[in-house]
């Protein structure tokens, strides 16, 4: 039973996201600056260190699921969020073997973890001409209150998932 | 231990290879969204139809005690208003008997006029997060008579058309996301035949208007605040909704045609109640709205 948290815990944010956005003031989404929850992907960087043991890489295929997820659910473009939450993810696992998991380095994750993303995918919806994007405004309009959004949520999450995880995580992976 | 070493370059252009396929799949022009999408499309509306409802609720509780303080002032001015209505409504009482009896003059049924159509209600249940793409998700789908490139209006206006329909939830483009594959035959209107007609041809984020492309120009300039609405050529959406009014005429690029910067007359990011309009006038074999 316990194994299904954690898809179900995805699942829930993955639907809040978009219905969440919808009662946010309307200044907040009419004006310059734009805020696009990753929810899923600060999850998934809790789940990524908190979560999973030695060498088990859950997380990735959790990731590579749940992008896939938001891509049908949100954007109708196949694959932009599931190549970059799962190569994130992947990133994060290999940095969490060399630095321990408190809360600076948490934040420290996740702050990398969602630049490296939102570029990613800014990257490629400026590429195959989904967007026109204007790179010099990028990362004042929208790089910044993004992360500052979702780091927000992060805070907000740690007290409440870091050491549940760590107990799911045990029970998981000793049977 | 270098075979590793492969095996994860190997995955990675893998990964890489399925990323390019995938989204190049997605951008093909495809007519409907395969099975499993629209599957997991309605499994995730469903769920969000359950979470926003009790979130209406509550926030409905919150603008209602707003409002109430309101209540008394607008009573007043909706009363000074309905005494100019009760003319009109004899107006277009008597108008509307003139056109039916022309119309059966000239033996056209009801359903030819493209100004009629089938309105189905629905709610927003969700917006896109990535808000580049202006999207949001209706209630309603396939089931309700919900079908690809309906326009979705507003009490104030239009605000978008119907990009995916799946059998329960719906996918609507919003005007902020408009672009040149997703033009609206637009007019407008005035007495004495000088009609000026045009084609709403994307949104300029800068200014945050809808770009009217005036093609037949009429004696008389445009001014500002004159009220641009459908004209039903495109053969997909009905005539006579409402889109915007106009804030500034500005010449195109090579001083041959002039564009009309209209702002949407529906507020585009507070949209909770929606019509999606089924135009009942049969559609012409080729859309005009998705041609270019």
């Amino acid at each position: 039973m316990k194994r299904l948290y954690v898809p179900l815990i995805l699942f829930l944010f993955l639907i809040l996201e978009g219905v969440a956005i919808k009662f946010l003031p309307s200044r907040f989404v009419l004006g310059e600056q734009l805020m696009v929850p990753h929810w899923v992907l600060v999850l998934l960087i809790y789940v990524a260190v908190f979560y999973d043991r030695g060498n088990k890489s859950q997380a990735v295929i959790y990731a590579i699921i749940f992008g896939l997820l938001v891509d049908i659910v949100y954007t109708g473009i196949l694959g932009v969020y599931m190549f970059s939450y799962a190569f994130v993810i992947y990133i994060i696992q290999n940095l969490k073997k060399l630095l321990h998991g408190n809360f600076f380095v948490m934040l420290l994750f996740s702050i990398l973890g969602l630049v490296l993303s939102d570029m990613f995918i800014t990257f490629i919806y400026d590429l195959v001409d989904i967007i026109v994007l204007n790179w010099d405004n990028y990362w004042l309009e929208r790089l910044l209150p993004t992360v500052l959004l979702n780091l927000v949520f992060f805070v907000a999450l740690y007290p409440i998932l870091a050491k549940r995880l760590m107990e799911w995580g045990s029970e998981n992976n000793w049977d | 231990m270098p075979f590793f070493r492969n095996k994860r370059l190997f995955i990675f252009l893998i990964g890489f290879i399925v990323l390019v396929a995938l989204i190049g799949f997605s951008l093909k022009d495809r007519e409907n969204l395969s099975m499993v999408e629209q599957f997991i499309n309605d499994t995730v509306g469903w769920a969000q139809n359950i979470v926003h409802t009790p979130v209406t609720y509550i926030t409905g509780i919150f603008k209602n005690i707003d409002d109430l303080r309101n209540t008394y002032n607008e009573n007043q001015i909706l009363r000074e208003q309905l005494g100019e209505y009760k003319g009109l409504v004899y107006d277009v009482q008597e108008l509307k008997e003139e056109n039916e009896e022309l119309r059966d003059a000239l033996e056209l049924i009801e359903s030819d006029s493209i100004r009629n159509f089938h309105p189905i209600q629905a709610t927003v249940i969700s917006r896109s997060p990535e808000q580049w793409l202006d999207e949001v998700t209706i209630n309603k789908g396939k089931q309700d008579g919900v079908s690809e490139n309906m326009v979705v209006i507003t009490a104030e206006g239009m605000v978008g058309k119907i990009q995916t329909a799946q059998h329960y939830t719906s996918k609507v483009q919003l005007l902020t996301g408009f672009d040149q594959f997703n033009r609206i035959s637009a007019t407008i209107s005035r007495g004495d035949q000088n009609d000026i007609f045009g084609m709403i041809e994307g949104f300029d984020d800068e200014t945050n208007t809808l770009m009217f492309r005036i093609i037949e120009e009429s004696d008389k300039d445009v001014e500002e605040g004159e009220m641009v609405v459908s004209s039903g050529m495109g053969g997909v959406f009905p005539a006579g909704m409402v889109i915007g009014a106009v804030t500034e005429v500005v010449p195109d690029q090579y001083g041959l045609t002039r564009t009309a910067l209209v702002e949407p007359a529906a507020d585009l990011y507070e949209i909770n109640h929606v019509m999606v309009l089924d135009r009942q006038a049969a559609e012409p074999e080729e859309e005009e709205e998705e041609e270019e």
